[in-house]
């Protein structure tokens, strides 16, 4: 229904109150049930659970209604779906969830309301949180929004080939480069030559972002300082990229890398074509799940590897709840909002999605390890990730990076084209 | 005798004269296209001349033609602009020469004609990005039928399969070729109208006058078929400037921006990066544009009229 349909329908239904029923039956009817909304992403942030926690909510909270809305298989489409929205100040949607990438952007727009006055204030509410959230989650000191679940980089590899071949666990990215190649060489010998050494993301998609990032990261390089001003090391981004297309020469990353998303990445690891993979927290949950794995109970995580020298260090991601500045029920949101963001909603999103959670004692509770064992050393790399640039201008910031990335991995550009345009384009942006 | 008193506003509508009725009758439709045409035209031209970033929140500041002046110095504006231009130069000429082909080819005496049109109508049916991301796993190195295919035939080597949609030359031929399967059947639906229209007298006389099925089809059909060639190609190539759904599905404009359209440039500043004052001015750019193109036509038409 639009706007106006739904203005002349509310102004009918008020001449009708006015005109036949009784002053006490109109308060009732105001009175009664709240409606709202929650978009909550895609497949990968598990709506499923999400309406779970919404159940949850709705047999404590009588009165409450609330509707799920699903949508936008990725980080860039669901930003751009909430941009359409947004901006034409749509009401319809009370409660979003975000990528943690966007709360600086939505808050600048005008777009998410300030969650102070409902919750507390930025330097008490984020306490229990792990710290990275406070940061992402507070822009100008108020409270933007609040973590519904937790995510990081990891690397999965196939414990059963490195027993196999009796290989240690790569602490640097060459090291993962030899073992790959020595398991691949090995199991071609033995009829399987279709065996990828590691998978990443190439394609121009947000992941591409973290792709570029991680081995400039990698070499205790940083790419922003705290004002968001970019502080671009030209040559360690191109020992970055190169670090990649070294892989590719080497055969242990795919020539068309440059093709590969995120889902290519599950599949592929979970067809067994896969050494090593590079991927978000959720896919832990695929890979020992999914009735088509074919990897199950054969994976291992590790934290991303180091540059040589280097340190290592992993992109954060994760995912918020928001209040919409232009939701008609705030307070009610919030309250909700509340809910979704407690220890209790984050470690069922543990228990039963591999969803890492958002605050550090959740992540050593026993129903939580059983589930998912790695998870108490998960929250170490966690605290240590990286947040990608934090920018109001973060949509074009991202397209330019997973664009030339892109382009670079499919040697359209060499990298030090590459390198040159994201300064100049960037420099632009992040001043 | 003193004149007639001049009748009430209210008397001449209800006994209006010819131009007053003729007025009346025509002000329903220039309302609705001052609404649906003038409006956001003028808006556009109004948005460009504003810095209206949504993503600072704050209130549009008034900038005259500094946006334009953006715009022609960004080297994107102009590789898009050059991808576009490229575009309808191959694709428009080549959906004409398949259309062309399908409709005298659906307009031959089939017994059964309508499995014919069907097939005619399907890829038209089918949206655009449908298309697109149909085509983009036909090319898929990997998964794609393309090099599978090939590798059936013996044409490319397993090891080495060609990327297509990650080599600009290679994804620009794979898109132009999506975009002319898509957008011929359109072509062949308005030129079999036309050929259907086409007395078949003329023919017979050409046969008696001893002329060969080439000379009938270089003599006869085509000259008879201008009119619905000049036609398909305007609507053809005022929907290639614009093109969008195709490259977007399947290369994202990709590699780099070597398959970047106009139109999804625009998208790009005004959906992604939410400068609505940069977009309307780029959307400008791209209106002038296809406003030309269109007019360079019409005069054709104006002239072979005449």
């Amino acid at each position: 229904m639009t706007q106006l349909t739904r203005r002349a329908v509310a102004v009918l239904a008020c001449t009708a109150a006015v005109l036949w029923s009784q002053p006490d039956t109109a308060v009732a009817q105001t009175a009664g049930a709240t409606k709202l909304r929650v978009f909550s992403g895609g497949q990968n942030q598990r709506p499923d659970l999400v309406r779970k926690l919404l159940d949850q909510y709705q047999a404590r909270n009588p009165g409450v209604t609330v509707e799920i809305e699903t949508g936008g298989a990725t980080s860039e489409l669901q930003r751009q779906y909430l941009s359409t929205v947004l901006t034409a100040k749509d009401s319809a949607i009370d409660i979003y969830m975000i990528d943690i990438v966007n709360p600086a952007q939505y808050f600048g727009a005008g777009w998410l309301e300030p969650l102070d006055a409902y919750v507390g204030p930025a330097s008490e509410v984020f306490k229990p949180y792990l710290p990275v959230y406070a940061q992402s989650n507070v822009v100008d000191g108020k409270v933007a929004a609040l973590p519904a679940f937790a995510d990081a980089m990891f690397l999965y590899y196939r414990k059963d080939l490195l027993e196999k071949h009796k290989l240690p666990e790569p602490k640097t990215w060459d090291e993962l480069a030899a073992t790959a190649r020595k398991v691949q060489a090995a199991e071609a010998a033995a009829g399987n030559a279709n065996l990828q050494g590691l998978s990443l993301q190439g394609a121009p998609i947000e992941g591409a972002v973290c792709t570029f990032l991680l081995p400039y990261w990698g070499q205790g390089k940083e790419f922003n300082d705290a004002a968001g001003r970019l502080t671009l090391d030209k040559p360690a981004a191109v020992k970055g990229l190169n670090t990649w297309l070294g892989m590719v020469d080497q055969g242990v990353v795919k020539k068309n890398v440059a093709e590969v998303k995120t889902p290519d990445t599950v599949n592929e690891f979970k067809a067994g074509q896969v050494l090593f993979a590079i991927n978000w927290g959720f896919a832990w949950d695929r890979f020992k799940d999914d009735a088509d794995s074919q990897v199950k109970g054969k994976v291992g995580v590790l934290p991303l590897p180091a540059m040589a020298g280097g340190r290592s260090a992993t992109c954060v991601g994760g995912w918020q709840w928001a209040v919409s500045a232009f939701s008609k029920h705030k307070a009610e949101a919030a309250k909700l909002v509340k809910h979704l963001a407690s220890p209790e909603s984050s470690k069922l999103l543990a228990v039963e999605g591999s969803l890492l959670p958002t605050y550090q004692p959740v992540y050593t509770d026993a129903d939580v390890v059983r589930q998912a064992p790695w998870f108490s050393q998960a929250a170490a790399v966690v605290v240590a990730g990286k947040s990608r640039p934090m920018s109001a201008q973060y949509g074009q910031v991202s397209d330019i990076l997973r664009t030339t990335t892109s382009a670079v991995l499919a040697r359209t550009k060499t990298p030090a084209e590459g390198v040159d345009e994201i300064d100049a384009r960037l420099r632009r942006l992040m001043r | 005798m003193t004149p007639p008193p001049r009748p009430s506003l209210l008397e001449r509508l209800r006994d209006p004269s010819e131009r007053l009725l003729g007025a009346l009758l025509l002000a329903p439709t220039f309302a609705l296209l001052a609404l649906i045409v003038a409006y956001p035209i003028g808006r556009l031209l109004w948005n460009s001349l504003f810095d209206l970033r949504l993503t600072g929140g704050g209130v549009p500041r008034f900038i005259g033609l500094e946006n334009y002046q953006l715009v022609f110095t960004d080297p994107d504006f102009w590789n898009a602009t050059k991808n576009t231009l490229l575009i309808t130069v191959v694709t428009v000429p080549g959906a004409l020469l398949v259309g062309l082909g399908l409709a005298l080819l659906a307009n031959l005496p089939f017994k059964r004609r309508w499995p014919v049109r069907l097939a005619l109508l399907l890829p038209w049916a089918l949206p655009l990005s449908f298309a697109g991301l149909i085509f983009a796993w036909f090319f898929h190195t990997e998964y794609g039928i393309v090099n599978d295919v090939l590798q059936r035939l013996g044409l490319a080597e397993q090891r080495d399969p060609t990327m297509w949609l990650l080599k600009p030359g290679w994804a620009f031929a794979a898109v132009c070729l999506t975009i002319i399967w898509k957008t011929s059947s359109f072509m062949a639906l308005i030129l079999l109208a036309g050929l259907q229209m086409i007395p078949k007298s003329l023919y017979e006389a050409a046969e008696v006058d001893g002329a060969s099925p080439w000379q009938q089809f270089w003599q006869v059909t085509l000259p008879m078929l201008m009119p619905s060639i000049v036609v398909a190609l305007i609507f053809r190539t005022i929907t290639a400037l614009q093109t969008f759904d195709i490259p977007y599905t399947m290369t994202r404009g990709g590699p780099g921006n070597a398959t970047q359209t106009l139109a999804m440039l625009i998208h790009a500043h005004t959906i992604d990066y939410l400068d609505m004052g940069y977009g309307s001015a780029l959307a400008v750019c791209l209106f002038v544009l296809s406003m030309g193109v269109s007019a360079v036509y019409l005069r054709q038409v104006g002239r072979q009229a005449a």
